[in-house]
Formats: C-alpha cells, structure tokens, sequence
C-alpha cells in the first residue's frame, strides 16, 4: 500500500512539520504568547520592582507568567483544526495517537522558543538572582513537558465541545496544579540551595502517568 | 490512504465494501436508514437519494471517520478485512466537508499527504497552481485540490461525496476521467444526485430517506 504518512513515526514527523510551517507562517500562537509573557513581566516589574532577595516570590511569578502564558496557545493546538474544518484530513492521513503525539512535540518546542525569551527576560526584570543552571535548565525541561502533556490532552479532549475555552480553564488549571506546586517548589529549592530531585521525581511522574493515559484515550478521541 | 506513490496499478485489487443493516442516527434524529449490500468485483457505485437521505453519511461510516449506531460496514481487501480504524490507509476520499490549510499551497497540503504532490495536481490540471495559497483558490478548484487529494496514492477503494460540485464543464469530464481510472483499480462509491456522474456507475444505490433505503 502507499505509505506517505502512514507509519507512525512519518505520521508524527508529517505533523510536527505541518505544525511548524503553519505557527511560521500564521504566527498566531507565539505572538500572542510572547506579547502576553512580556507585558505581564513588564507589569509585575513595575508593580512590585525588583526582588533579588524574594526567590520564594520569584519562584511563584516565573511559573506563573509561563503556564498563563502558554496555555492559550496550547489550549488551540486542536481547536484550530475543528474551526478550519481541517480535522477530517488530518484523521484521513495519520491516527488520533500520531495526531496527538506530532502537536505534543510541537507544544514541547513551542513551550522552548517561550521559555528562551522569557525567562531571561525574567531574570533581568526581576533583578532576579543567577540560578544553578543545571538544576534549573532541568526543572524548566521536565515542567515544560509535564506542562504540554497535560495541555495537548486537555485541548484534544475538548476540541469538538461547546463552550471549549472556559472547559480547557476548568479541566486544565485543576490538573496543572501539581505541575505548578512541583516547578515552583523546585526552583525556589535551586536557588536557596535545596535538592530540586522530589520535585524532578514529581514530575517525571505526572507526565509519565498524562502520556500513559493519552496514548489510551487519544485514539478514541474523535469518534463520532 | 491518500499518500504514497503514483504508480498507476495495472490489476484491479480485489477491494469489496458490505453493509450489513448499517443506519445511522444523530441523536433523534434518523441519519441513514438501514442498509443492506455488497460490492465486490470492483467498479463504480453510486448512491443517489435527495438531501439529507445519507448519502454523505454512508460515505462517513465507509470511510471509517463515523461510527454506526447499528449494523456494521466491512471493508476487505485481497479478502483480508481492514478495520475502520485502518481504512484509511486503502482508500482515497473527497467530500465538500474536505478542507485544507489556508496558510499552505495547494502542493504544501498535498506534499503534508504524500511526496506525489505534483502529480496529483497534474491529474486534476492544478499544477500551474501548485505555488498558490489554498486560502486564494475559488470554490472549484478547491475541489479539484479534493479529487487531487483522494487520489494520492492511487487507492483501491475511492470515496466520492458530491465529486463535481462546483466544477466547471472540464471539471465535470476530469470527474469522469478520475471515477474511471478509480474503478480500473478497485471500487469507486459515489454519492451523487448528479446525472452526469450516477450514470458512471454500474450499480446504485438509492436512499429514500425516513421511508426505506435498498439496494438496486
């Protein structure tokens, strides 16, 4: 049989291309991300001024900025596809699974390109002491992915729904929360000297657990 | 699927399609009465019937994208039967429902299918538009890039839904053309109430609606 994207790895590759051509060229996502990161950054700067000796405080707001900030473009990895009517091609050409898994690498690599402006950003803004890079370049890895299994499960799951955009806030933030009690617990530990492993161990959990439980719902996702 | 190669196959795989009391409702109301056929020696079908009959719904369930509230539609090829979960890799498809990515090319959305991108706008005259955004392109040759897309790979099985709406008098005859070299390799299922393309077809199927649905 002809195969294009029919295996799954093609499938998952095929999609993450696609994925990216389609942010690169319509830029909705990473603006509107971007823009949100930086003027709330530029608004808690101003509000609260800089705070090197609060990395307690700092810990909170950088977790913050960046789960806010990602989530909207997270939660329209799928629902751009149903309001462009595009999902039928895309179940015609790969498996909800290399679907879900091709946008879940994307939002892993979106959630990267956030992360490289913002968090110094961040850091400058805040006046922010300098971090133990490993343990902190770790704890945004593994929060980032914790962050986007979580996310792409949620917006495949609501992406054919009603009212989806307060649904994704109420099923997303409840089930984020580990993630931002882990990843903040974690860089507050990294920065007074504390071991940031419960909180690497944590999160290497839930996101083994979200992408055990997504690969058993994501193909019975759209089944009409 | 609709990807791969474009290498025409010179023996018609032995692809058939049966349903077996296959209907459909959505929520209340009834979609597609039950139907009861098979077809296994290749060729083309079409399913006729007035709007809101199901025609496009039978196509839905054949292709594997709904699932039936009752009976089954059973695919098989060289005898082996493929699940609804894999037909897509057999079949070709194309229904007004089809759309592409504004943001691409009419090549850079068939080149996200197969690497036979070129020819498949060929096939369909769309290769002088093969740099074009989709978003730019008329209603018509919107559906040529539909026809371009079910043919990607040149399927056994080729679903139709409405294949020349839209089109123009040439697009009518590249229907023609298309359903033809479909049913040279396998079963071309068309749902249609256009004369010019049921009469294609060597067997129908008429939906009637609420009232009753059979096989002729």
């Amino acid at each position: 049989m002809p195969n294009g994207a029919s295996s799954s790895a093609a499938a998952i590759w095929a999609i993450l291309r696609k994925e990216c051509r389609s942010e690169w060229r319509t830029r909705y996502g990473l603006s509107a991300a971007l823009l949100f990161a930086v003027t709330t950054l530029t608004a808690v700067s101003f509000a609260a001024g800089r705070m090197p000796d609060r990395t307690d405080v700092l810990a909170a707001l950088l977790w913050i900025v960046l789960l806010f900030a990602a989530l909207a473009a997270l939660a329209h990895s799928f629902v751009r596809e149903v309001e462009a009517h595009t999902l039928t091609l895309l179940r015609l050409l790969a498996s909800p699974s290399s679907i879900a898994l091709g946008k879940l690498i994307f939002n892993l690599l979106f959630l990267g390109v956030l992360e490289l402006v913002t968090v110094p950003l961040f850091l400058v803004l805040m006046g922010a002491p300098p971090p133990n890079w490993g343990p902190f370049l770790l704890l945004l890895a593994l929060g980032s992915a914790a962050l986007a299994a979580a996310a792409t499960l949620v917006a495949a799951l609501i992406a054919q729904t009603r009212g989806r955009g307060a649904l994704f806030a109420a099923l997303a933030l409840p089930l984020l929360l580990p993630v931002l009690a882990a990843t903040v617990s974690g860089t507050r530990a990294q920065w007074s000297g504390g071991s940031v492993a419960p909180a690497a161990k944590l999160l290497i959990s839930y996101t083994l657990a979200v992408m055990a439980v997504s690969l058993l719902l994501y193909d019975h996702l759209w089944e009409e | 699927m609709n990807g791969g190669t474009a290498t025409l196959t010179a023996r018609r795989l032995a692809i058939a399609v049966e349903a077996r009391g296959l209907r459909h409702r959505f929520g209340p109301r009834v979609a597609l009465e039950p139907q009861t056929f098979s077809f296994g020696e290749g060729g083309v079908v079409a399913a006729t019937g007035p709007n809101g009959s199901g025609k496009s719904t039978l196509l839905r369930i054949v292709a594997g994208l709904l699932r039936p509230s009752g009976g089954e539609s059973v695919v098989t090829l060289d005898g082996r039967a493929i699940s609804a979960f894999d037909r897509r890799k057999v079949l070709g498809f194309s229904s007004p429902e089809l759309s592409f990515y504004d943001e691409f090319t009419t090549s850079e959305n068939l080149e996200f299918a197969a690497r036979s991108a070129l020819a498949a706008l060929e096939r369909v005259n769309l290769a002088e538009r093969a740099g074009d955004r989709v978003g730019t392109l008329s209603s018509g040759l919107r559906q040529r890039l539909r026809l371009a897309f079910a043919t990607l790979g040149d399927p056994p099985l080729l679903l139709l839904d409405e294949p020349g709406s839209h089109l123009d008098d040439d697009g009518h005859a590249l229907v023609e053309r298309v359903v033809r070299e479909g049913a040279g390799r396998g079963l071309v299922l068309l749902a249609t109430n256009d004369e010019r393309e049921w009469r294609l077809a060597e067997r129908r199927i008429q939906l009637r609606g609420r009232d009753l649905g059979h096989s002729a």
